[in-house]
C-alpha cells in the first residue's frame, strides 16, 4: 500500500531554539488510526506541528501524496488535506456553535456548500444541533472536543490530525472520542493522533509511533508496539500486567 | 420629573458620540491587542478634516463624514506599516503599544499645532446650535443627529462583523489568532485592516465632535482617560460592552453634572475606571484576564 504521508529524517524546533525534531520519521497508510506515543518532551506535538507548517522544517522531508509539504503555511497543508486540532482545541470561545462550524469551511468558496454540510453535521452530531447558538466558550469539555473533531470534517480531508484529543476529559468521554475517530477512519479519513497516555492510545489505534529525544524508536503495528517488552518497560509503566 | 427625563435625554445624547469615539478603539485593541493612546488625537485629526472642509469649503460636517474616515484611513494605514507592523510578533507588544502609541499621540498633537494652531474651534453648523422640543424636554438637534449618525455607523460594523466573511475573520482572530490562522484566516491582513478601519472610525467619530464640543490639538489629554473608561467597563475588545458602558457612564455623568455641578461630569469617567479595574478588570463583557 502507498504511503499516505511520509515524514522522514525530519530536524524541526521552534524559533532559533535547539532542534526539539532530531531525525524524527513516520509513516502513515490510509484509512487507519495513528497514535504517537512517548515521555515529554518527545516531540510528538512538535512533529504535528511540523507538518502542519507552524514550525519549519530544517531539514528531511514531509511528502503528503507524493508531494513535499516542506516550506508551506497552515492554510496550504489545509487545502492540500490535512487538518490540525491542537491541543487547546482550537475554538472560538465567543462564536456560538454554528458559527464555529462555519469557520472550518473558511476556506471554501461555495458558501452554500458548507452551511449544507454543517446541516450534515448537526446530523450525526445531535450536540451540535442542540447546541447550535450557544457560545462554544461555555461549553464542556467534551463537547468542545466533539466540535473540534466535527469541525474537520466539513473540509473533507484526507488526514484529521489530533494532539491529546482525550486531554482533561473523563474516560467515558475519552472513550467517545476514539469511537467518533473510528467512525472517521471507517469513513476513510486516516486519523494521526498524539497521546500522552500511551496504553490507552494504542489500545485504541492501529498502527503505533515511540517517539523519544525528537527520533522515531519503533513504529509498527499498535499491537505489536503494546507487546514489545522493551517499550513496554520503557514507555507503557513498567511490566505488562498479567 | 422633567429635569429627571430631561437630564437623562442629554446624557443619552453625548452617549451616542462616545460610543462611536470608543467602538474604534475596542476594535484595534481586540484585534491587535494595541493599547492605542493616539486614538483620541486621531479623532481630534478628524475634527481638524471636518472643521478645515466647513471653513474653506463651506462644506456640511456630516457631509465630510466619509471624507474624514478615508483620511484618517490613510493615516492608519501609514501608522501600521510605519510604527507597528514590524513589533507586531513581539512578546511585549501590548506594552510596547502603550509608548508607542503616545510617542505617536504627541508628534500628531504637535503637527496639527502647527497646521491649525492652538486655539480652540468648533464647525458650527446650523442644527449645531438649534433644538427640538418635546413638551418641556429639549434635544439638541447637534448631539441628536450625532447620536444617530453614531448608531448608524456602529450597527453597521456590528452587521459587517456579524454576516460578513472578513467579520468572521476579524472575530476568529480576536478570538484566537493561532486557531484563525490554522483555518485558513491571513491573520496578518485581518490586523491591518481592522487597525484601519479603527482609525477610520475615529475620523468619522472626529466630524461628529467638530459640532459637538470644541477641540484644539492638547484636548485629546482629556478623552484619554475617557475612553478608556468605556473600553474598560465594556470589557476590551467588545465593542457592544463599549456601546453599552457609553450610554451607561454618559447618564450617570449628566445626573453627576446635574446635582454636584458640571466640573464634578468628568469624575464619573475616572471614577468609573478606577472602580472597574479595582472590582472586575475584565469589564462588563470581556474575558476574565488569564492568571499566569
Amino acid at each position: 500500500m502507498a504511503e499516505l504521508l511520509e515524514v522522514s529524517n525530519v530536524v524541526a524546533g521552534y524559533g532559533d531554539g535547539p532542534a526539539i525534531l532530531d531525525g524524527a520519521n513516520l509513516t502513515v497508510n490510509p484509512g487507519k488510526v495513528h497514535c504517537i506515543i512517548g515521555p515529554n518532551g518527545a516531540g510528538k506535538s512538535t512533529l504535528l506541528k511540523a507538518i502542519v507548517g507552524m514550525l519549519k522544517v530544517r531539514s528531511g522531508e514531509v511528502n503528503f501524496k507524493g508531494k513535499s509539504l516542506k516550506g508551506k503555511r497552515p492554510d496550504q497543508v489545509l487545502r492540500e488535506g490535512i487538518c490540525f486540532v491542537p491541543q487547546e482545541r482550537a475554538l472560538f470561545p465567543k462564536m456560538s456553535v454554528r458559527e464555529n462550524l462555519r469557520m472550518g469551511g473558511f476556506l471554501m468558496e461555495d458558501k452554500a456548500e458548507v452551511e449544507r454540510r454543517i446541516d450534515e453535521l448537526e446530523e450525526r452530531f445531535p450536540i451540535l444541533r442542540e447546541r447550535r447558538s450557544q457560545q462554544a466558550g461555555t461549553m464542556s469539555g467534551g463537547q468542545q472536543q466533539t466540535l473540534a473533531m466535527a469541525r474537520t470534517l466539513i473540509n473533507k480531508p484526507d488526514i484529521v490530525m489530533l494532539d491529546e484529543p482525550s486531554l482533561g476529559l473523563a474516560p467515558k468521554i475519552v472513550r467517545e472520542m476514539f469511537s467518533i475517530m473510528h467512525m472517521m477512519a471507517s469513513e476513510g479519513i486516516t486519523v494521526l493522533l498524539v497521546e500522552q497516555n500511551a496504553m490507552m492510545g494504542l489500545k485504541n489505534s492501529d498502527w503505533g509511533v515511540v517517539l523519544d529525544l525528537g527520533k522515531t524508536l519503533f513504529e509498527g503495528p499498535a499491537a505489536d508496539v503494546l507487546g514489545d517488552p522493551r517499550i513496554q518497560e520503557l514507555y507503557l509503566g513498567g511490566k505488562k500486567a498479567a | 420629573m422633567v429635569d429627571f427625563i430631561q437630564t437623562l435625554v442629554l446624557g443619552l445624547a453625548l452617549g451616542g458620540v462616545f460610543a462611536l469615539m470608543g467602538s474604534g478603539l475596542s476594535l484595534v485593541f481586540g484585534v491587535m491587542r494595541i493599547v492605542n493612546l493616539a486614538h483620541p488625537v486621531l479623532i481630534i485629526t478628524g475634527a481638524y478634516a471636518a472643521y478645515w472642509g466647513f471653513r474653506t469649503l463651506g462644506v456640511d460636517p456630516l457631509v465630510m463624514l466619509p471624507v474624514a474616515a478615508f483620511i484618517l484611513a490613510i493615516i492608519g494605514l501609514i501608522l501600521y506599516k510605519l510604527v507597528f507592523e514590524k513589533e507586531a510578533k513581539s512578546a511585549k507588544f501590548t506594552q510596547m503599544t502603550v509608548l508607542l502609541t503616545f510617542g505617536t499621540a504627541m508628534i500628531i498633537e504637535g503637527a496639527l499645532g502647527t497646521m491649525f494652531t492652538n486655539t480652540q474651534r468648533v464647525t458650527s453648523p446650523e442644527y449645531a446650535t438649534d433644538a427640538i422640543f418635546i413638551g418641556d424636554v429639549f434635544i439638541p438637534t447637534g448631539q441628536l443627529y450625532a447620536g444617530i449618525v453614531s448608531l448608524t455607523i456602529i450597527a453597521s460594523l456590528a452587521l459587517f462583523l456579524k454576516y460578513s466573511r472578513f467579520g468572521y475573520a476579524i472575530r476568529a482572530t480576536t478570538q484566537n489568532r493561532d486557531a484563525a490562522e490554522l483555518l485558513g484566516v491571513n491573520v496578518n491582513m485581518v490586523s491591518m485592516v481592522s487597525f484601519v478601519i479603527g482609525i477610520a472610525l475615529a475620523g468619522a467619530a472626529g466630524s461628529l465632535v467638530s459640532f459637538v464640543f470644541s477641540f484644539f490639538p492638547a484636548k485629546h489629554w482629556e478623552w484619554i482617560a475617557i475612553l478608556m473608561s468605556l473600553v474598560v467597563l465594556g470589557g476590551m475588545g467588545s465593542i457592544l460592552g463599549t456601546v453599552v458602558a457609553a450610554f451607561t457612564l454618559s447618564v450617570v455623568a449628566a445626573f453627576v453634572g446635574d446635582f454636584f455641578g458640571s466640573t464634578w461630569s468628568t469624575m464619573t469617567f475616572f471614577l468609573a475606571l478606577f472602580l472597574v479595574l479595582l472590582v472586575r478588570p475584565q469589564g462588563l463583557f470581556g474575558e476574565k484576564p488569564e492568571l499566569a
